[in-house]
C-alpha cells in the first residue's frame, strides 16, 4: 500500500467514525459485523491468497479466538489485552494446524485442515472448563482501553479501528522480505526452495500471523455477540470465509473487505427477499445455494474476484484505453500443483 | 574450495549422475558442457542442495554439504540460477532481487515493516539491475518481461546474495546472441568484482569458449574430459560424444 492509499484508507475510516453517532443501531451493527468479518477474511487471505496454503480450519480458529478472548475478558482484562491474548493463543493453534503443511501441499493440505476444523469443533464441546460445552460461554462486556464500548456504535468504532490497523499492518508486511517470500511460496514452492528460501520457517510465520489476526477477529465476535458457542464456529463458517476471499479476490487486500461485505450482506438481502415472498423458512437453503453458485461463477469468470472486476470497471470508466494485462495465470490455482520435475 | 567426488544420483533405476567429480577454485569460471541428458543440471542440483546424491561427497570450504538444505547453502554462499525461469505473478523485478539478497544478507524485518528500505532498493538497482539493463524494469512484474530479461532477472537475483559460488544453469539458452554475449561479459565482470567462482552449464559453445577458464565435459553422468577450450575441440572422446562415431 502506498502512502496515498494509506491516507485514503484513514480518511474513509475517519468518515465512518464521524458518521457513527448518527447511525441507527442496525447500521452500526452492519458496520461492525462487516469490519470483523473483514479482519477474519484478511487473515485467511494472507494465508491462502498470499502464501498459497488452503485452509478450511478458519472457522475453528475464529472460535479459538472467541473462547480465548472471552475467558480473558471474563477474568477482568481490558478488551485490548483480551484481544491480544486471543491473538497469541490463536497464532499458536494456527501454527499447529500448519504443521502438516511442511509435508503436504495444495488440496492434500486442505484436507488436513478440514480434520483440524473437526477436532476444534469437538474440543469446543469437550473442554467445558474453558468453553462451557454446548451451552456456550457467556461473555461479560469489557472496556476498551478503559472506555466503555458495549453499544453497537462502540463496537463499530473498535472494529473499524482494528480493521484499519490490520489492513495497514498486512500491507506493510507484504513489503518486507517475509511478505515477498509468502508470495514466492504461493507461486511456486519449488522455485522458492531452490532460491534458498527456508520454506518451513516462512510458512510458520504465515500461519502465526494469519492466526493472530484470526484470533482478534474471533475475539471481537465474542465481545460483540456476548457468547461463544460451538455451533457458531463450524465448518460452514470456514466455507463462508473461503467464499469471502474468493468472491472478493484472492491475494488482494481490498478484496478481503469487499468479500466480507458481500458475504455478510447477502444473507441479510436473502432474508428480506424471503420475508417479502413469505418464504422465510427456505432462505437459509437459498443462501447456501447462492454461495455455491457464486463461487463457481467467480472461479470461472473472475478468478481474481470482485476487486479485480471493480478495478477493471474503474479503468474503463476513466477511459484509460490501455487494456489491463490479462492475468489468467494470476489467479491462484486451486488444483494440485503440477510443477515440472526439473 | 568446491570439491565433489564420486557423486552418484539415481532416479529409480536410472543413474543420472555416475561418479562425477569436479574441483572449482576461488575466482574461477568453469564451464560444464555435455550432450542433452548428460546429467549436468542434475549435478548442479546436487551441489545446490535440491537433490541429495545417493553416494559421494561434495565439500565446500572443507565442510561436507551433502544433505544440506538449499536455504542453508544459500546462506553460506552457494547461489544458483535456473534453466527455466519461473513465471511469477505479483512480484516485481526489484522484489525478486530483494528476495535473492535476503537469503544471504537478511535485513531487519521490523525496520522494513515500519520504514521500508529505499536506500537498499537503490543500491540493489545500481549494483545488479543497471549492469544487466534492467533498471528501467525494476517495478515491472516478471510476466511482462521478455524471456531474455527474465533470465537476466534470475541472474541478478542470484548475484544480489553476493555468493561465493555461483551456479549458472544455461544462463543464455534461448536468449538472442547479442544479449547472450552481454550476459556472459557481465558474468565475467561480476566474477572480477565479487571474486566468486562460477560454474556455468551451457550449450552455446562460443559463449562457453569466450567466458570460461576451464571446461568440464560430461556424458552419461560422468566426466569425460577436463581442460582448456582448445583441448575440448580436439579431444577425440568429446568429438565422439558430440558428433557420433565417424
Amino acid at each position: 500500500m502506498t502512502l496515498r492509499q494509506i491516507l485514503i484508507l484513514l480518511a474513509v475510516a475517519a468518515c465512518i467514525l464521524l458518521l457513527l453517532p448518527g447511525l441507527g443501531r442496525y447500521s452500526a451493527y452492519i458496520v461492525y459485523v462487516v469490519a470483523i468479518a473483514s479482519i477474519g477474511a484478511l487473515a485467511l487471505n494472507l494465508l491462502i491468497g498470499y502464501c498459497g496454503q488452503i485452509s478450511f480450519a478458519h472457522g475453528g480458529l475464529l472460535g479459538v479466538g472467541a473462547y480465548a478472548a472471552g475467558n480473558f475478558g471474563n477474568a477482568g482484562q481490558d478488551m485490548v489485552v483480551a484481544l491480544a491474548g486471543a491473538g497469541f493463543v490463536t497464532a499458536l493453534i494456527s501454527v499447529m494446524i500448519g504443521l502438516p503443511a511442511l509435508r503436504l501441499r495444495g488440496l492434500y493440505f486442505a484436507i488436513a485442515t478440514l480434520a483440524a476444523q473437526f477436532i476444534l469443533e469437538y474440543l469446543f464441546r469437550l473442554l467445558e472448563p474453558l468453553t462451557h460445552g454446548v451451552s456456550g460461554l457467556l461473555i461479560e462486556p469489557a472496556p476498551f482501553l478503559g472506555f466503555g464500548v458495549s453499544t453497537d456504535r462502540g463496537y463499530a468504532a473498535v472494529s473499524i479501528i482494528l480493521l484499519v490497523l490490520s489492513l495497514i499492518g498486512v500491507s506493510r508486511l507484504l513489503r518486507t522480505d517475509l511478505g515477498r517470500r509468502f508470495i514466492l511460496i504461493r507461486d511456486s514452492e519449488m522455485v522458492a526452495r531452490g532460491m534458498g528460501i527456508n520454506v518451513a520457517r516462512t510458512k510458520f510465520w504465515a500461519f502465526a500471523i494469519s492466526g493472530f489476526l484470526a484470533g482478534i477477529a474471533g475475539g471481537l465476535l465474542a465481545f460483540t455477540t456476548r457468547i461463544a458457542a460451538p455451533e457458531a464456529f463450524e465448518i460452514a463458517l470456514s466455507v463462508d470465509y473461503v467464499a469471502m476471499i474468493i468472491v472478493g479476490g484472492l491475494g488482494s487486500l481490498p478484496g478481503a473487505v469487499i468479500g466480507a461485505f458481500f458475504v455478510v450482506l447477502l444473507p441479510e438481502v436473502v432474508q428480506r427477499l424471503g420475508e417479502y415472498f413469505n418464504a422465510a423458512t427456505q432462505t437459509s437453503a437459498i443462501r447456501e445455494m447462492i454461495f455455491g453458485l457464486l463461487i463457481i461463477l467467480f472461479m470461472i469468470y473472475e478468478p481474481r474476484g470482485l476487486n479485480s472486476l471493480a478495478s477493471r470497471l474503474w479503468r474503463r470508466w476513466r477511459g484509460a484505453g490501455t487494456k489491463p494485462a490479462k492475468t489468467p495465470s494470476g489467479a491462484m490455482d486451486l488444483r494440485p500443483s503440477s510443477e515440472p520435475a526439473e | 574450495m568446491l570439491t565433489a567426488r564420486d557423486v552418484t544420483i539415481r532416479f529409480g533405476g536410472v543413474v543420472a549422475v555416475n561418479k562425477m567429480e569436479i574441483d572449482v577454485r576461488p575466482g574461477e569460471i568453469v564451464g560444464l558442457i555435455g550432450p542433452n541428458g548428460a546429467g549436468k543440471t542434475t549435478f548442479v542440483n546436487a551441489i545446490s542442495g535440491t537433490y541429495i546424491p545417493a553416494e559421494g561427497s561434495i565439500r565446500w570450504h572443507d565442510e561436507e554439504i551433502v544433505g544440506r538444505s538449499p536455504s542453508y547453502l544459500a546462506r553460506i554462499g552457494v547461489g544458483r540460477t535456473f534453466q527455466n525461469v519461473a513465471s511469477l505473478n505479483d512480484l516485481t523485478v526489484l522484489d525478486i532481487v530483494k528476495v535473492g539478497r535476503s537469503v544471504r544478507k537478511p535485513s531487519g524485518g521490523l525496520r522494513q515493516f515500519f520504514f521500508g528500505n529505499r536506500r537498499q532498493d537503490n543500491d540493489l538497482t545500481d549494483k545488479f539491475l543497471e549492469p544487466l539493463g534492467l533498471a528501467d524494469h525494476r517495478d515491472s512484474p516478471l510476466q511482462v518481461l521478455s524471456y531474455g530479461h527474465r533470465k537476466a532477472v534470475d541472474i541478478a537475483r542470484a548475484l544480489a546474495g553476493e555468493p561465493d559460488l555461483l551456479l549458472l544453469d544455461e544462463p543464455v539458452a534461448g536468449v538472442a546472441p547479442a544479449e547472450a554475449f552481454a550476459l556472459a561479459g557481465f558474468v565475467k565482470r561480476i566474477r572480477d568484482q565479487l571474486g566468486c567462482a562460477v560454474v556455468m552449464v551451457e550449450h552455446k559453445m562460443d559463449v562457453v569458449m569466450s567466458t570460461c577458464d576451464r571446461i568440464v565435459v560430461m556424458a552419461a553422468g560422468a566426466k569425460i574430459f577436463e581442460g582448456s577450450g582448445a583441448g575440448v575441440q580436439s579431444d577425440p572422446e568429446v568429438r565422439r560424444v558430440y558428433l557420433g562415431d565417424a
